[in-house]
């Protein structure tokens, strides 16, 4: 009987996860009458706008996973190896993005950063493309800090470290020869997740008015029938390629195989 | 010569001085064991010669040259460490080969070094594996070949033979000082195993408290233990109270009898020590006869480790076992002989 209703509550959860994306992608499929076909799929494809705000989230993407490796591995590290005292403050400092809504971190920035503050970052594309990158680079920052530290408390940074100086090794040969390859399965399930996160991003793009993908997907809902849904299957696609990724690396990461 | 010299050092965590004026002079391709338990000191004093801690005060020269001042990366130092330390995610040549790398040296010269280096280890074939192919005494010997690589003007040894398991140890033991008598590296050794110290070393340094207590060739530390921790700690050692008879003869009362030491001792009460293998079944030979009722007789195979009760205090002594001659039985009342010379007086 126990077992029975075990079942019968995982097939609830499933029917609940799965129903909603089965709709979605067969709506999806339906743009020609009578018959499933990919026109709704082909016509998103052929949208240069769709073109252009991928290609944009996506470089965007790369961008903040580059900015967020070179801001927390270096953190992460040193709270580690010289203030393990504050990894409770460095961690909920890392958290904040979770509990502060990204509509009141972006009026924030808008407002700090606007064309007559000290910064004037908005006055220009490039100043308002940073800012949005460190805008993502904040919002993933809870995921990229946690799979880091995770990656390091995995290996024995403080002897690491040690052995690597007393070869001769200074810091940014240690953090780029030693500590890096060594965390970097837990570095790339961070950077996929971030890849995830700025893909479909919503609020800060528009609000800061660039032309990223999660606008776009906006855009299109609000003004197309079928296209939004190929879009949303594409997206969810996409995230769960980065979650694919995220168990390849980790599968054939050589040096990290169990002793035989 | 003075090769490392270490000056009043001191180090202190807050309110716990945990180095106390430790002074320590290594000649050039000595091999000095730091010896001592556990909060001693002894792994605190091997890094901050490593640079990995800085002294509260006190002075460390390597070839004449303060390196106090100087980075861990900055002191040429080559280190082994109890937990092996091997970067994961290189090879074993690449391992061995990563202090050279880091100095910029020519990829063809990392190479030959790396192949030398790994004949010496007799691991030869291994350059392409990694860490985790390895068994812990591979491990360890890749270690060593790492921090040799770079020819470091001194080698330290963190613990490197503790995570082993006691074959393994013996056999790597005999490997590390037999390598570093070739390469006639000045070494300093830390380990809280008495054996490994004393089969090691050139001279062991016993250290209690912070403080070294008697800095000597391993015959002197066993032999002549300077304290009463020394004697404790370095070897099985049998504690008799004595009370003195005589002060300007050396004549004491003892557990079981008495003896003659024939040196000058305070008045009123010492401290005696006897080493196990300095006491023997039977007084014939000896100088001094102590009587005893036999309490304990454990068989070990090649020896027989007994324990008598002397009225006062118990004397553990050892005898080799002989298949014509008989173990004593518990309960029998023996003489027990032994030297006077061999008497320890302990001071504290």
């Amino acid at each position: 009987m126990k077992k029975l209703l075990a079942w019968a509550i995982l097939l609830l959860g499933i029917t609940y996860f799965i129903l909603p994306l089965v709709g979605m992608t067969e709506f999806s499929l339906s743009m020609r009458r009578g018959v499933y076909s990919l026109d709704a799929y082909r016509a998103v494809l052929a949208d240069p706008r769709f073109h252009q705000t991928f290609g944009y989230s996506v470089i965007m993407a790369l961008l903040t996973i580059v900015f967020g490796v070179l801001l927390v591995v270096p953190t992460a590290f040193w709270v580690q190896l010289k203030m393990p005292h504050l990894r409770p403050v460095v961690e909920f400092v890392t958290l904040l993005p979770l509990v502060i809504p990204a509509i009141v971190i972006v009026f924030g920035y808008i407002r700090l950063y606007n064309t007559s503050s000290w910064l004037p970052l908005t006055g220009t594309t490039f100043g308002t493309n940073l800012l949005l990158m460190l805008g993502y680079a904040t919002l993933s920052l809870p995921y990229m800090y946690r799979a880091v530290d995770t990656g390091l408390r995995t290996i024995d940074v403080a002897t690491l470290t040690e052995a690597a100086q007393s070869l001769g090794a200074g810091w940014t040969t240690i953090l780029a020869r030693v500590i890096l390859p060594n965390v970097l399965v837990a570095v790339l399930s961070g950077a996929f997740v971030t890849f995830a996160i700025v893909m479909g991003e919503f609020t800060m793009a528009a609000l800061l008015n660039r032309p990223a993908f999660g606008p776009y997907l906006q855009l299109m809902g609000a003004n197309k029938a079928y296209e939004p849904f190929a879009l949303a299957v594409i997206a969810f696609v996409i995230t769960w390629a980065c979650m694919g990724l995220i168990q390849l690396v980790t599968r054939f990461s050589k040096h990290t195989k169990a002793a035989r | 010569m003075t090769f490392l010299t270490i000056e009043h050092l001191e180090k202190s965590f807050g309110p716990n001085r945990v180095v106390k004026d430790f002074n320590l002079s290594v000649e050039k391709g000595e091999f000095v064991s730091l010896l001592g338990p556990s909060g001693c000191g002894k792994t605190t004093v091997l890094r901050m010669v490593a640079g990995f801690e800085a002294p509260s005060a006190g002075r460390i020269a390597i070839d004449g040259a303060d390196v106090v001042r100087l980075r861990p990366n900055q002191r040429n130092i080559g280190m082994v460490f109890q937990a092996y330390a091997l970067f994961p995610n290189l090879t074993v040549a690449q391992n061995v080969g990563f202090g050279l790398k880091v100095k910029g040296t020519p990829r063809a010269e990392i190479a030959a070094r790396v192949a030398e280096m790994l004949a010496l280890i007799g691991l030869p074939d291994l350059g392409g594996r990694y860490p985790f192919q390895l068994s812990g005494g591979q491990q360890q010997r890749v270690a060593l070949a790492r921090a040799l690589a770079p020819k470091p003007q001194v080698l330290l040894l963190d613990e490197p033979l503790s995570a082993l398991d006691a074959k393994v140890r013996v056999s790597l033991r005999n490997e590390i000082r037999a390598i570093q008598r070739e390469l006639g590296i000045t070494t300093i050794f830390v380990t809280h195993d008495q054996e490994e110290a004393l089969s090691m070393s050139d001279r062991v340094v016993v250290m209690h408290q912070g403080v070294a207590d008697q800095v000597g060739t391993p015959f002197e530390i066993y032999n002549q233990p300077a304290t009463r921790f020394v004697a404790n700690f370095v070897g099985t050692l049998n504690i008799l109270e004595a009370e003195v008879i005589d002060p300007s003869l050396g004549h004491v009362r003892l557990p079981g009898g008495q003896a003659r030491l024939g040196r000058p001792l305070p008045t009123g009460r010492v401290t005696l020590a006897a080493r196990p293998e300095m006491v023997k079944l039977g007084a014939e030979g000896r100088d001094t006869a102590l009587q005893g009722r036999i309490t304990e007789v454990d068989f070990l195979g090649s020896v027989i480790r007994i324990r008598a009760d002397l009225g006062g205090a118990v004397l553990a002594f050892d005898t080799f076992n002989t298949s014509h001659a008989r173990p004593p039985r518990v309960g029998e009342t023996v003489q027990l002989g032994l030297n006077a010379a061999d008497l320890l007086v302990l001071q504290d």
